[in-house]
């Protein structure tokens, strides 16, 4: 089997040769070859390269043509500021008040801001991979985009001082998503990981997420499938066991599992969900690769449906030995 | 429609307990407006209103730090407290000199950081629990945290970090505390990056795994300070 087909036959509980393998690096990819990392968020081709190299040097069944998680609020206005050796981060929102998202206009992804360069990678690295290993494109879910195009406590508050507004807010940010999405789709992304960190039980209850973010999801989960894509991958930080009844409300094909979630709980909660995590990902710079090992151990039985990886991304100053101890445990995992 | 949770309140007459408790509830509630009305009419009943007020406060923050026991904490439903107490602290001194009984502590988001949200939440609950918190803002460099835990003689210095390059800039607090013979300073640490390590990892005396639990540890620590 190749690295696609082991992902698609995790996420369709059907056997694989071995246990498929898909640590979270993205930026680490641009520090391990020795790149700036602004380079790397800039360049297409640059990004395309390290990412290339990174599923090389550990083994993995995939590859993210991913930039950061500021690339749609940027492309639609919000100023950023780039801070050397680390990810950009917002300096201005371009939205002072919920109700100014009715002047927004829906990005064209060809060129707006960085987007171009989302797909330029995505267009390159299918183009290195074809379908031999899982090219995984990314967007920001709903609740995250709104909050980065207003300010997280802006956006909590609006939620519930101006219902109304902030839902034309959360409608506007799944448009983006759709639009941005399947754009990467059609420039040769398999799927899109929807990253939504702010739609975590650790940031808003699990009625909210039922009320206001279930249907949105949904929409673009289904969206973007319908545009080609092999799955609806869901991306949440954090204690998601409130929430993962809903996914599959949400259309979820794929589920992220950070690092503080017990996957076995998780597993009964949802059986016919595909998850992937969950090792620490602080443990890539603060422990060894003994550790790593030892983290893997009770991820390597879980069965069909699960695909060995890291809670959350796995850090830019990450020690490479950890991330290559990963294989190495998929490895031993995988003895007859 | 979504509504945040509700507390269940008395419904009695209005003697002072249902008073203090109708207060409680708006605040756990999230419910700003109906806070300050209740305040107001707790502080016009008698001379010991206002402190009345203040304690309401505690007690509606020791409710909520209880809900975060059960596995239900949330930041949206702690910020809209918190927004609560703020309003009626406010209310009550709108110099913004609220006695801080607890005594100083200095609160940070170090540099390379900007996500203030956690921050500013801790800063809201330890107000309400009766701190005097000094706000050092988001991106903010040691050597300015270490001249504010100084200039106010803080007994403790707190850092939220939600991305991993803060760890190292953690490290670094204790050393420079030492510097400064500021030894004696506890330090918190907390966030979603922060909270992955030991505190002999960060070097710091506890990490906290939400802002209540922080509170708890610096009353413990004052508790058994000689």
């Amino acid at each position: 089997m190749n690295g696609l087909e082991r992902i698609l036959a995790a996420r369709a509980f059907q056997p694989v040769d071995r246990l498929p393998l898909l640590p979270q690096v993205f930026g680490h990819a641009a520090v391990a070859r020795g790149v700036d990392l602004a380079r790397y968020l800039n360049d297409g081709a640059e990004l395309a390269r390290c990412q290339a190299a990174a599923r090389e040097a550990y083994d993995s069944d995939g590859v993210f043509a991913l930039l950061d998680v500021n690339v749609e609020t940027e492309a639609l206005g919000s100023r950023l500021r780039y801070p050397t050796g680390n990810y950009p981060v917002v300096e201005t929102y371009v939205l002072e008040h919920p109700d100014g998202v009715g002047a927004l206009r829906l990005p064209d992804p060809r060129r707006a801001g960085r987007m171009p360069v989302a797909l330029e990678a995505a267009r390159l690295l299918r183009a290195h991979l074809g379908d031999r290993a899982l090219v995984a494109g990314c967007v920001v879910g709903p609740m995250t985009l709104a909050c980065q195009l207003l300010g997280a406590e802006k956006t909590l508050f609006a939620a519930m001082d101006e219902p109304a507004a902030f839902e034309r807010l959360l409608e506007f940010a799944t448009d983006v998503a759709l639009a941005f999405g399947t754009a990467q789709v059609e420039a040769g992304a398999h799927l899109c990981v929807v990253f939504d960190p702010s739609a975590s039980p650790a940031v808003v209850p699990a009625a909210f997420f039922r009320e206001f973010l279930v249907p949105r999801q949904r929409r673009l989960g289904l969206g973007l499938k319908a545009a080609g894509a092999l799955a609806h991958w869901l991306h949440i930080a954090g204690p998601v066991e409130p929430i993962l009844p809903l996914y599959p409300g949400c259309g979820v094909d794929i589920a992220n599992l950070d690092y503080c979630v017990d996957p076995v709980r998780a597993r009964a909660l949802v059986p016919e969900l595909c998850f992937e995590g969950n090792v620490r990902p602080l443990a890539f710079v603060d422990s060894g690769p003994e550790a790593i090992l030892q983290a893997c151990r009770p991820l390597l039985d879980l069965g069909p449906g699960f695909i060995l990886s890291s809670g959350c991304e796995i850090p830019l100053e990450a020690r490479p030995e950890c991330i290559r101890a990963l294989a190495q445990a998929r490895d031993q995992g995988s003895r007859p | 429609m979504y509504e945040p949770a509700q507390v269940a309140s008395s419904g009695g007459p209005p003697t002072d307990v249902a008073l203090d408790a109708a207060l409680v509830a708006c605040l756990m509630e999230g419910d700003s407006q109906g806070a300050l009305a209740e305040a107001r009419r707790l502080k016009g009943t008698q001379a010991s209103g206002e402190r009345r007020v203040l304690q309401a406060l505690e007690r509606a923050m020791d409710g909520m730090s209880e809900k975060c026991t059960t596995e239900q904490f949330n930041l949206l439903e702690i910020m809209l407290a918190g927004r609560a107490a703020t309003a009626v602290a406010h209310d009550l001194f709108p110099q913004d000199d609220v006695p801080g009984t607890k005594g100083t502590v200095v609160i940070a988001t170090p540099e390379g950081d900007v996500h203030d949200l956690g921050k500013n939440l801790t800063r809201m609950v330890l107000a309400a629990k009766g701190f005097h918190v000094v706000d050092c803002g988001k991106d903010c460099p040691l050597p300015v945290m270490i001249r504010a835990v100084a200039q106010e003689r803080a007994f403790a210095l707190l850092v939220s970090g939600l991305i991993s390059p803060m760890v190292v800039m953690v490290r670094q607090l204790r050393p420079l505390l030492r510097e400064q013979g500021l030894a004696h300073v506890r330090v918190l640490a907390g966030g979603a990056a922060l909270k992955q390590c030991t505190a002999e990892v960060l070097n710091v005396d506890y990490v906290a795994s939400d802002a209540f639990d922080g509170a708890r540890d610096l009353e413990a620590f004052l508790r058994e300070r000689p």
